[in-house]
């Protein structure tokens, strides 16, 4: 009884939150003059003679500013941008924003120290990632380590695309668990067990602004942050509490992420990790079945993952691919290792490139064989396309998926 | 802990398999010349017999990074020799790249200069790295200890000074551009940057060509670059064309590939084929 009034509480308060944001819907004309400032949290990119800078207006609209090459703008600067704003709605109903070649000034970005100090940290890792590694590698294990993409062939990260793999290069859950798991193991054998673990959730902080402060990333260091300081606190860590705080304070502070695919994603294949995974592991036999055998793990890790969240894919990408369950299980074992050598290979890399180097040159055959894996799999096709997929069908399969999980999780 | 040692050999291991992989692969002792596809835009790597690696050229952006890293073994990141054919964008733009990933020992280039901010950023990062400049003009040569050599056919000094004045070159005419001639043993090969029929024509004149296996057709294809006669003295075996798909200057141009066609020239395409790639053990050579 409690639980439902405080649900209907927050339910009112999220409610008003979006009554407000909305109301005066305020997208930019086109052609209009606009001038605004802004904080770049992600590395411009470089497509031929220009530069692509992604941005957001008022945290609403997304802009993507289109300028020359030089002087090179960088993740952590804080731009002044000015000119006439290009307005278009796309064909799946969508809209998109863009500004060409207009004024921009940069105030220096070192007013805010801890945003300069991240982004010095951040080129220094993806120039010692690239004077280690063959171009491909270095871009494939930026994207796995830190989620960072902007250096990433076109034609790889189609393929990644088409395989159903895109997901292991943005930085997320898995990468929080292993960074804050690996942080508090190695310090609790230096400090004491509370402060191993306040340093832990400093740390996680810190990995989720170097890699751009994405949706899922910042979802997923809610999440662990709420769990290590559940541990400080010595309470249990309720996991499915974690979600739902991190979903709404988000939401709360952002509306407009529920629109925003990758917050969606993000957040229902967590879901489905918490509900649909356990089914698998209902019996004893299952569990051991599950432990003996190689890639057991991650077969129910992606089947779970790919239940909760096919609408959201077909919705917005238009298609599926049916190798994606195959090519996960292939891969998704090599992660957790690269994130580690990966991780090692930077901060090493950072203070002696050498000794860097050696870890990241470990990381190499795992690489090859995770791009080898991706460009098969991408040439045989074995694409589903789905034209248009309608709300009620959405609905209706959660619903099902709703009704089917929570009567298995009963017997 | 038991497991992650495993992980660690096995990691350990595949290492020392990828490396004996990639040396036997990387040092077989022949010359590779490969035209990298860049899109619209030049870069020419060569891998000499016993490994030391020549750049003429690196395209608009980081593509050729991938031809790099593909054709070199993980481990190296030294560029012996890095050519400048001309200051133009298409040519020298991934050179930024290049150097912050690569350590260069020489950068040869025409005496020009373009104004454009990309140029100079070049020129500063060339200049940070403590990288000698050679400017390089006709008869000017380079030899490797291994049987390389290039030879810089054109322009000279007076063509340079009458084409491009005050050594200044402006960002949508070509005139001169280097004009060099690989040879390994009886195997020759001539790369033409974007230089037009004229500096050609006076190349081409000034030396006396017998076999040449490679012609690099100039300007990605341009109708300006090439005419009948010039390809008749040079009569190469092949002739390669370094261009992008769709690209907006409507490169290579019908006029030079039926030029080619008319002379039987087995003609071969970046756009098409990706990256060319061209080995030679001094006596034959083949495409790979």
């Amino acid at each position: 009884m409690k639980l439902i009034t405080i649900s209907i509480i927050l339910f009112t308060f999220l409610f008003l939150r979006f009554f407000f944001f909305y109301q005066n819907p305020s997208h930019p004309k086109d052609g209009g003059y606009i001038s605004f400032r802004t904080t770049l949290l992600s590395e411009p990119q470089v497509i031929g003679n220009y530069q692509r800078i992604y941005t957001t207006l008022d945290q609403k609209t997304k802009i993507f500013v289109f300028t020359s090459i030089y002087p090179e703008y960088h993740y952590g600067d804080v731009l002044i941008i000015s000119g006439n704003l290009k307005y278009k709605v796309l064909s799946n109903g969508s809209h998109i924003s863009s500004m060409n070649f207009p004024k921009i000034e940069a105030v220096k970005s070192s007013e805010n120290y801890i945003l300069a100090f991240i982004s010095f940290i951040r080129q220094k890792i993806v120039l010692v990632y690239e004077r280690s590694l063959p171009a491909k590698s270095a871009s494939l294990l930026l994207g796995i380590v830190f989620g960072i993409k902007e250096a990433m062939p076109k034609e790889f990260s189609d393929n990644l695309k088409m395989t159903g793999v895109t997901h292991v290069i943005a930085a997320s859950g898995m990468n929080v668990t292993l960074v804050g798991g690996f942080l508090s193991s190695i310090l609790v054998f230096f400090v004491r067990r509370q402060i191993a673990l306040f340093l832990s959730v400093i740390g996680i902080l810190f990995y989720a602004v170097l890699s751009g402060l994405e949706p899922s990333i910042v979802r997923a260091a809610v999440m662990g942050i709420m769990a290590f300081s559940a541990q400080i606190l010595g309470r249990q860590r309720i996991a499915s509490y974690g979600l739902f705080v991190a979903g709404y304070s988000m939401l709360f502070i952002l509306p407009s992420l529920l629109s925003d695919v990758g917050f969606q994603l993000s957040f229902i294949s967590t879901l489905g990790l918490l509900y649909i995974r356990p089914l698998f592991e209902r019996t004893d036999r299952a569990i051991k079945l599950l432990k003996s055998s190689i890639i057991g793990d991650e077969t129910v890790t992606t089947i779970s993952a790919q239940i909760s969240t096919l609408p959201i894919l077909l919705v917005n990408f238009g298609t599926y691919s049916l190798w994606s369950i195959l090519t996960n299980v292939l891969v998704l074992w090599t992660i957790p290792i690269l994130m580690i050598l990966g991780g090692v290979g930077a901060i090493l890399g950072i203070i002696i490139e050498p000794v860097g180097k050696l870890f990241l040159y470990l990381c190499l055959p795992l690489l090859i064989y995770f791009e080898i894996v991706i460009n098969t799999f991408a040439n045989y096709g074995g694409i589903l396309k789905i034209e248009n997929i309608s709300w009620p069908i959405i609905l209706g399969y959660y619903f099902i998926l709703f009704s089917l999980v929570s009567v298995f999780k009963k017997k | 802990m038991k497991k992650s040692a495993v992980i660690v050999f096995l990691a350990i291991f595949l290492l020392g398999a990828t490396a004996v992989f990639q040396y036997s692969k990387f040092y077989d002792g022949r010359l590779h010349l490969i035209f990298c596809d860049v899109g619209q835009g030049d870069a020419i790597f060569i891998r000499t017999p016993r490994g030391k690696n020549i750049l003429i050229d690196a395209g608009p952006g980081d593509n050729v990074l991938s031809c790099l890293s593909n054709h070199t073994p993980f481990w190296e990141r030294k560029i012996s020799l890095a050519i400048l054919t001309h200051p133009h964008n298409d040519h020298f733009a991934g050179f930024n790249q290049v150097l912050k990933r690569y350590e260069v020992s020489v950068f040869g280039m025409e005496k020009l200069e373009n104004k454009t901010q990309g140029y100079k950023r070049l020129v500063q990062d060339i200049n940070n790295n403590n990288i000698k400049i050679n400017y390089l003009f006709a008869e000017d040569s380079f030899k490797t200890e291994d049987g390389l050599k290039i030879y810089i056919m054109a322009p000279n000094e007076s063509f340079l000074a009458k084409t491009s004045p005050n050594n200044i070159i402006g960002e949508t005419k070509e005139f001169s551009s280097l004009i060099t001639k690989i040879s390994y043993g009886s195997f020759h090969v001539i790369l033409t940057g974007d230089s037009q029929v004229e500096e050609l024509k006076e190349a081409v004149d000034s030396h006396n060509l017998s076999s040449v296996d490679v012609l690099q057709v100039p300007h990605h294809g341009s109708k300006t670059g090439l005419n009948s006669k010039i390809l008749e003295v040079i009569k190469p075996k092949i002739a390669v064309i370094s261009v992008g798909a769709d690209n907006r200057y409507g490169h290579p141009t019908f006029y030079i590939l039926n030029l080619l066609k008319d002379l039987s020239i087995k003609t071969y395409r970046t756009d098409l084929e990706g990256d060319v790639e061209i080995v030679s053990d001094r006596n034959s050579w083949l495409i790979q």
